[in-house]
Order: C-alpha cells, then structure tokens, then sequence
C-alpha cells in the first residue's frame, strides 16, 4: 500500500526521454562503431589469415594466357593481373605483408612510445625536455623522404619497413603517455608507494603505467591502420617489400596503367585497403569512446 | 614577444641541426659502400675515389660532418647523379610546383573543414554529428594515392573534364588538390569539431546567451574565436604531414614537383638527390609552421603582450 504511492507519482523522466538523451546517443554511437568497424575489419582480416587454407591458386603463380581476366571469370573470383596471377590471392598474401609489418610496428613503436613519454612524464626536467624536442623535431618535418631515403639506403626488407614505420609512429603513444603520466603522478597514491619506501621506477612501472595502459592499446589500433595505409604508400613510390612478394602499394602502382582496360587491379585491391582501415579505425574509435567514457564515469579526468 | 620569437626561432634551428645531423649519420650507417652502389660493377678503383669525393666520403668523421655542415651553409648539397647538375638546383626547380599544390590543397582544406566542423558541431549530439563522426573516419581511412587513382580514372577518363595529368593549366591543379584535401579534412574538420563543441558548452556562452547574444554571435565572436588559435595551430603542423600526402599524390599525378622526383631518384639510387629533397621539404615544413606561430598575435592579443598560451 505505501509503495504504492511512491510509484504513482508521475517523474518527468520517461523512457522515451531517456532513450533520446545526448549521453544515450553517444552510447549508441559508439556500439555502432565498434560493432561495424569489427564486421568490416574481420571480413578482410579473417580471409588474410585464412590465406594459406583456402583453395586459391598460387600468388606467383603466372600464367600469360590468363592475362587480366575480369573478375568472376575462370574460377578467379577477383579476376587476374597484367601476368595472369589471381589477383584475391595476391591481395591476400599482400594483406599478410601488411598486416605483419603492420603489429609489429605498432608493437615496437608502442613500446618505445610509452617508456619515453612515461618517462618524460614522470621524471620531467632533462628527460622531458629532450624527448618533447625530438617529438617536436620529428613531428614537424614531412617524414615519407626520409623513411625512403632510409629503404633506399639500407634495402627494403621487412625488417627495415617494420621499424622505419615504427619511427614514424612512436610519437602518438608517447604524447600520449606523457601527457597521462603528468597528470596520473599528482595523485595521492603515488605519493602513498613513494611514502610506503618504493622506488620511483617501481611507482612508476607498478602503478602508473598499469593506471595508463588502457588508453594507449586503444589507441594502439588506430596506430595500426595508419601503419597499414603508411606500408601500401611506401610500397607505391617503389619502397615496399622486395619482389616476389606482392604487396598492395605495388598492386596498385603496377595496376594503374592498365586502369582503363582492367578497372578491377586497382579498384578492388584499394577496396580491400579502405574496408580493413576503415574497419579497424571505427573499432578503435569506438573503444577509445568507451575506454574515456569509463574513466569520465569514476570521476577521473581524461 | 621578443622572448617568444627568440625562443621559436631556437626552436626552429635546433629541429634543423637534428635532421641535418640524421641524414648525416643515415648515410654513414649505411650497409655496404654507397659509392659501389652508386658507380655500379664496372667503376673503376679511381671512379670509385672521385664518388667518394663528391658524396664527402673521405677523412675522418668528424671532418665529414665538418664539411657536410659547411657544404649546407653554403647551398652545396652535393651532384645528382641521374641530372648531372647540383642536387639543390634541381630540387628548387622543382619546388614552386609542390608549393602550389600544397597551397591549394590547404585552401581547399580551411575553406571546407572549418564550416564542416562549425556545422556539425553546432548540432552536436544529433544524428548529424554522429554521421559526422564517421564520415570523417572513413575520410581518414582512404590511401591518397588510390583515391587519386580513382578521381582520375572517373573525371579525367571516363568522364574528361579535367587533364590527367601533369601540369598544362591551371585546371590540372584541380583533381591532386582535391585528392590532398579529402584526408586533410576529415583531420582538421574532427579538431574543428571538437574545439567549437567544447567552447559552446562552456560557461562563458552559456552567460552570453542568457544575457542575449544572438546565436551567430556566439558562434563565431566568442566560441570561433576561441577556437581559432588551435585550429591554426594544428593548420600550421599537418602542413608537414600533409607534404606526405603531396609526394604521393604527385607520383600519381606525374605532377611535376619534388614528389615524382624522389620517385625517380629512388630508382636510380640517386642518394644525394633524395638528400636534398628530405632537406629541402623539412626547412620547408619548419618555416612554415614557424610563420604560422608568429602569425598569433593576429589571432590571439594574450601573445602580443607576452603572456603564454597554454596549449
């Protein structure tokens, strides 16, 4: 009976307001992202790593009475290239190329991002001095001369293309990190470990970083998909992986001359570029949408 | 402001000194001897010497750096080899055609990101924004050099309304600028976006509308205002990311500036060339954003009378 009255009360709030307000819509935003930049991401990544498994012909494989056959033709779902080589193969063991150079450059560049930035961070003074300039340095020159001066100088093996893109890209984690670190270490538990008699690199390694991590894997995939568009612009101008290896740079670049006659050489190989970067930069989006809201949620700053 | 200038203008210089000194160490760590690579299989023990000359392979190597740093000071980058003339003049030969299109392109880039981000931002938490979002993440997400491609193939090819390439009029400029500006803004049209976005909901508007400022006032005389300093900021360091996208652009284009040149200074391992165009284009890049921070005061008075702007 007395609860009764409670819920009788009429609140201004309804379901409906709830469903239509900013903090629902930016909710919903973000599913949609991580929810369309995982179907679209998958549908190229999934394939790549299937590459060896499914039935597709060799992607050296020549064969010059097939030359650019269009797609759907002769079991060539993607149709073939100025050598008769399937092109869906091609892209998918190029995809390989990629995706490989691509972690393991976001990897390496994310590890030397976040112990220099941490580093900056939390010691200040000199660290921080000399590593903001080199990111001031490096960030305001046009960087694609000079990683090609390096592939032309020391020879574009994997190697060498992984960690040119990882030089690229260690500045995002590590503006990232410092700027989080600042932040993070005029916390009262930092104060608290360093009172309690621990180190200021074990504050740092055991606290703060753990703290911070979050945040930078998320931004770790968007680092990916600029390491993928970054690998096919070097292997365009000539810098990619040595041949045979296809890759999808030189795909493109060898494919461009037969644009009129043979459409689907570039079109669909930039398709699949543009669906995996796209895919993977909405996933990324989106998380970093959740991870920020979650900590705006416990009252942290972001 | 003398303080600030100084302190830009330092700034600048060591930023110099650092790639300068990159590019020197680059070619030093190099595996193998360049002037093998260079003089191919058939040079000769006294071919290979007078390489070494030029590229300022020999003595120690603090006197390399020596003479590398005076070289620089003095304009001497070395002698191309595929052009047979010094590397600095064929580079600057080049240069007014990536300039222009750096420019057009970053016209392009303001005169669209900045009402896109105003608009969007105006109308922020609606489907609009939302589209917005991830518009421009796909924007982002589209290599230049395929978008070019496609651009060309579909108004140059199928449909001729502009060159294809090159540059014999002013029309060719039209399809690599626009290939350029498509990535640059979706980029700044998001930091547009987010600038307005935080300084429409933030108290001092608010106190302006509810004292009666019309909302268009308070669009551009207050939350523009405010956010003008960021955005051409971040206007001012993209341009040297930006020269990224106009190497390539160029290459698809056969634009005839430093971008096809690297392309074939690559291919016959023309190194003092390439040497020249990643120093050329950084000094380039630096000035620029150096003229761009002395450039605030006209934005922002707080810089004129030399107080610092948190950024």
């Amino acid at each position: 009976m007395t609860t009764q009255t409670q819920a009788a009360r009429p609140s201004a709030v309804t379901a409906d307001r709830l469903r239509s307000s900013a903090a629902a819509l930016r909710r919903r935003a973000s599913r949609l992202k991580i929810v369309l930049g995982a179907v679209l991401a998958g549908i190229v990544v999934v394939p790549i790593l299937l590459a060896g498994v499914l039935p597709l012909p060799d992607p050296l494989e020549q064969d010059l009475s097939q030359r650019r056959l269009p797609p759907f033709t002769d079991g060539h779902l993607f149709g073939t290239d100025q050598l008769g080589r399937d092109l869906l193969s091609r892209i998918l063991h190029g995809g390989q190329v990629s995706l490989t150079i691509g972690v393991l450059a976001v990897l390496v560049s994310g590890v030397v991002g976040v112990i220099a930035g941490a580093a900056a961070g939390y010691y200040g003074r000199s660290v921080d001095a000399v590593v903001s300039r080199l990111l001031e340095a490096q960030m305001s020159v046009p960087l694609l001369l000079l990683l090609l001066l390096v592939v032309a100088l020391f020879g574009p093996s994997i190697t060498v293309i992984t960690l040119v893109i990882a030089f690229a890209q260690w500045p995002e984690p590590a503006r990232l990190t410092r700027a989080m670190v600042l932040v993070e270490r005029e916390k009262p538990y930092v104060a608290a470990a360093r009172v309690l008699g621990l180190r200021r690199a074990a504050v740092l390694l055991r606290h703060v970083v753990p703290n911070i991590i979050n945040q930078v894997v998320v931004v770790m995939l968007l680092l990916l998909a600029q390491a993928v568009l970054l690998e096919s612009a070097l292997s365009f101008l000539g810098a990619g992986v040595e041949r045979p290896h296809p890759t999808w740079g030189r795909i493109i670049s060898d494919g461009q001359g037969y644009i009129t006659t043979s459409w689907w050489l570039v079109t669909l190989t930039g398709l699949v570029i543009v669906l995996l970067v796209v895919g993977v930069n909405l996933l990324g989006d989106g998380l970093r949408d959740r991870v920020s809201r979650s900590r705006a949620a416990k009252g942290e700053s972001r | 402001m003398a303080r600030y200038l100084a302190l830009r203008v330092a700034q600048s210089l060591l930023t110099v000194f650092l790639i300068v000194s990159t590019v020197f160490v680059l070619v030093r760590l190099a595996p193998g001897d360049p002037a093998a690579a260079i003089g191919g299989p058939t040079a000769t023990t006294e071919d290979l010497q007078a390489i070494r000359d030029e590229l300022g392979l020999v003595g120690s190597v603090p006197q390399q750096y020596w003479h590398f740093i005076t070289g620089l000071v003095q304009g001497d980058l070395g002698l191309s080899y595929s052009f047979r003339q010094p590397a600095l003049d064929v580079v600057l030969e080049r240069l007014p055609y990536t300039i222009t299109l750096a420019g057009a392109a970053i016209l392009l880039t303001a005169l669209i990101a900045i009402p896109l981000g105003i608009f969007t931002a105006r109308r922020a938490n609606s489907g609009w924004d939302v589209g917005a979002n991830i518009g421009t993440i796909a924007g982002q997400s589209m290599p230049e050099f395929w978008t070019g491609i496609m651009l060309l193939t579909l108004l140059a090819v199928v449909v001729p309304v502009f060159p294809a390439s090159g540059f014999t009029s002013w029309s060719g400029l039209v399809l690599p600028a626009v290939t350029i500006a498509l990535l640059q803004i979706a980029l700044i049209s998001r930091l547009v976006h987010r600038e307005m976005a935080g300084n429409l909901a933030a108290p001092y508007v608010t106190v302006a509308r509810s004292r009666g400022v019309a909302e268009r006032a308070l669009t551009w005389r207050y939350a523009f205002a405010n956010s003008s300093i960021p955005v051409v900021t971040a206007l001012g360091t993209r341009f040297a990311a930006m020269l990224n996208g106009v190497v390539v652009v160029e290459v698809v284009f056969a634009w005839p500036g430093i971008g096809s040149l690297v392309v074939r200074a690559l291919e016959t391992r023309d190194y003092p060339l390439i040497q020249a165009t990643v120093l050329v284009t950084s000094l380039l890049a630096i000035g620029v954003q150096l003229l761009v921070d002395l450039l605030y005061p006209l934005f922002d008075p707080r810089v004129r009378v030399g107080k610092a702007v948190s950024r």
